[in-house]
């Protein structure tokens, strides 16, 4: 079974350990339920405009069928990545793969096996939803039968039959953006890029956004996803690649990261929340649950290594008479993680995966 | 339960045809400069006020020059004897519509490219020269068709009987579409390196009215200032309303036929160059 995409994760944890990780970028270090092959290779891509290098010597790798998830900042440069994939912007250097084929030297093998979703819905709003997805595949080759036929399947797919003959301009934020998937999806690829898919989405529309990339999962298109958003990337990704400035500073399985870069807590509602605590942080350091603190809103967080410190921490703390309202252990999220690797600064090496 | 292991990009034993989809080709290029032109022709319909707007223009120009400048400068010595000014004025506005409507193509390819639709062409297996293609046919389509409008309009408004027939009127208008052709090349061009719908509109409008007036297409070239007639006779605008006015006089130079196709071919050859390097991917 791959990893754990759609695990849910409770509370974000009130502290965070902060490390940065550089890791190394080849070989590139997969997790895969069975034996497929790569769909995207990446192996030490840089991208420099100018004076500004956006990519630092990237490499990453997609299994077939799988999802990878881009996670990183505004300016990481995921848009950058995605752009050399889809063969709409040459690397200064290294080597790209997309479907086996070359995207420098090969791209239009490249193009006729990807579809791209860009960070901004692409149709002409000036055609209907019919008309948009007619003419993708009229210039991929279908037939103007076979294009209307396929057109009708997606629309249907992507609910937006009853939207069909309208002009795409009409369409709200949410109705764009499937259309758009859509229009991506005509000549089925093999490999689909989707770039923050779910920007600008509310969350009703994030999530049946997320149910449709559900669908060509289970199809077997392989995804590579850009997001900022890290409860997309835990909920569709099977493997996390994090971009910082360029350059990638963590890889693995959701899970993985987590269980690498996130950490655990029991988080304490003090009965009287103004209460002085130096005695119960003394007691707990004594004990070995040295990373503790008071959080804003009065509670208080005690880092723990796994779910049987809880029993422990709760006893030192009826030691001190500290009462309590409730107490919980919270599994670290990928906040932690992108927190972890993004914010903080280098201070170990490593790769979770 | 899930297993790890390491794979080596680099290996060719890493990329195997198991397991891939049939690839979609592409369409030929015949197909899709068709399929292409379709699309800015359906949008052009679906969009009933640019009808409209864009007949607004010609159609003001017609009326009020015919009315103001009529009378004025067919009395003057540098016109031609014997034409009416309508005669003189119909073939001119039929150039300058198609010169409107050229216009458009500039602006339409920055919305492309804003709005994320050519990033898309640019990920098909198509050749990227069949947007701009298709822009300039589809274009001179729609000159066309605003043409013979408002040959329409002269010939039922304004008593316009072209003394070439309608095989010179339909000369008249051919040249003006080849013209307008021409000159989508270069408007796209200019929108494939500004890349804002501002900037070639602006610039648009900077060099069609220079060549609008300082040419032979309102007043004979003989009436303008000495300095200007040098300039009108470098435009390239006065030989082709020179020459769209012999066919519906039915007078036709056809030196200055082929001049203006000539000019207009290595507009179309410089622009066509400019736009594809503008728009390259890789």
């Amino acid at each position: 079974m791959v990893g754990s995409r759609r695990d849910r994760c409770g509370q974000p944890p009130a502290h965070r350990v902060l490390i940065r990780v550089p890791v190394p970028n080849v070989p590139v270090s997969v997790t895969t339920a069975s034996d497929s092959e790569l769909v995207v290779s990446v192996v030490g891509v840089s991208q420099r405009f100018g004076e500004v290098l956006a990519l630092d010597s990237v490499s990453l790798a997609l299994p077939r069928g799988q999802v990878l998830a881009l996670l990183g900042h505004n300016g990481a440069g995921k848009t950058t990545l995605v752009n050399i994939l889809a063969t709409l912007l040459p690397a200064t250097s290294g080597e790209a793969r997309v479907a086996g084929y070359d995207v420098r030297t090969q791209s239009l093998d490249v193009r006729r096996r990807i579809g791209l979703t860009g960070q901004f819905a692409a149709v002409d709003g000036s055609l209907s939803g019919h008309e948009n997805l007619t003419l993708i595949g009229r210039l991929l080759g279908l037939s103007p039968r076979r294009a209307g036929a396929r057109a009708e399947e997606l629309l249907a797919q992507f609910d937006l039959v009853d939207a069909a003959g309208r002009a795409a301009a009409t369409y709200s934020g949410g109705m764009r953006r499937r259309l758009d998937i859509a229009a991506s999806l005509v000549g089925d690829p093999e490999v689909l890029f989707l770039d923050e898919p779910t920007t600008g989405l509310d969350p009703v529309a994030k999530h049946a956004m997320w149910e449709h990339v559900d669908a060509l999962i289970s199809s077997g298109t392989s995804i590579l996803l850009t997001t900022q958003d890290l409860d997309e990337a835990d909920r569709l990704a099977d493997q996390v690649v994090v971009l910082s400035h360029g350059s990638v500073v963590g890889r693995g399985t959701a899970s993985a990261l987590k269980a690498k870069y996130g950490e655990q807590s029991v988080i304490v509602t003090l009965a009287d929340p103004d209460r002085p605590l130096d005695a119960a942080f003394a007691r707990l350091s004594d004990g070995g649950f040295t990373n503790a603190h008071r959080r804003s809103d009065g509670a208080l967080v005690v880092a723990v290594a796994s779910s049987a410190d809880l029993l422990p921490v709760a006893a030192i703390l009826q030691g001190v008479r500290v009462a309590a309202l409730t107490v919980e252990l919270v599994q670290p999220t990928l906040d932690d993680v992108y927190f972890a690797l993004t914010v903080a600064p280098t201070t170990s090496t490593t790769e979770a995966a | 339960m899930a297993t790890t292991r390491t794979i080596d990009s680099r290996s060719p034993k890493a990329w195997t045809s198991a397991g891939t989809r049939p690839a979609l080709m592409g369409a030929g290029p015949f197909t899709q400069v068709v399929v292409l032109t379709r699309r800015s022709l359906i949008a052009f319909w679906h969009e009933k006020s640019r009808l409209v707007t864009s007949l607004m223009m010609p159609i003001i120009l017609l009326l009020l020059f015919s009315q103001v400048f009529g009378t004025a400068l067919t009395s003057s010595a540098s016109f031609p004897p014997g034409v009416s000014y309508i005669d003189y004025l119909v073939p001119a506005i039929l150039v300058t519509t198609t010169m409107s409507s050229a216009m458009s193509s500039g602006v339409g390819i920055v919305t492309d490219l804003e709005n994320g639709v050519m990033a898309r062409f640019r990920a098909l297996p198509i050749s990227l020269m069949s947007v701009p293609t298709a822009r300039s046919i589809s274009d001179a389509i729609k000159g066309f068709g605003q043409a013979v409008i408002i040959l329409g309009l002269a010939y039922l408004v304004l008593d316009y009987r072209p003394a070439g027939g309608s095989l010179g009127a339909l000369g008249a208008v051919i040249v003006s579409v080849v013209l307008g052709f021409a000159l989508s090349w270069l408007y796209q061009a200019l929108g494939a390196s500004l890349r804002k719908a501002e900037s070639v509109q602006s610039v648009s409008m900077m060099l069609m009215f220079p060549l609008m007036f300082a040419s032979s297409a309102y007043v004979p070239v003989a009436s303008l200032p000495e300095w200007l007639q040098v300039v009108a006779k470098v435009n390239p605008l006065t030989y082709a309303v020179d020459a769209a006015r012999g066919f519906s006089m039915g007078d036709v130079a056809w030196s200055t036929v082929g001049l203006t196709l000539l000019i207009c071919s290595g507009l179309c050859a410089v622009a066509a160059t400019w736009a594809s390097r503008a728009l390259r991917p890789l």
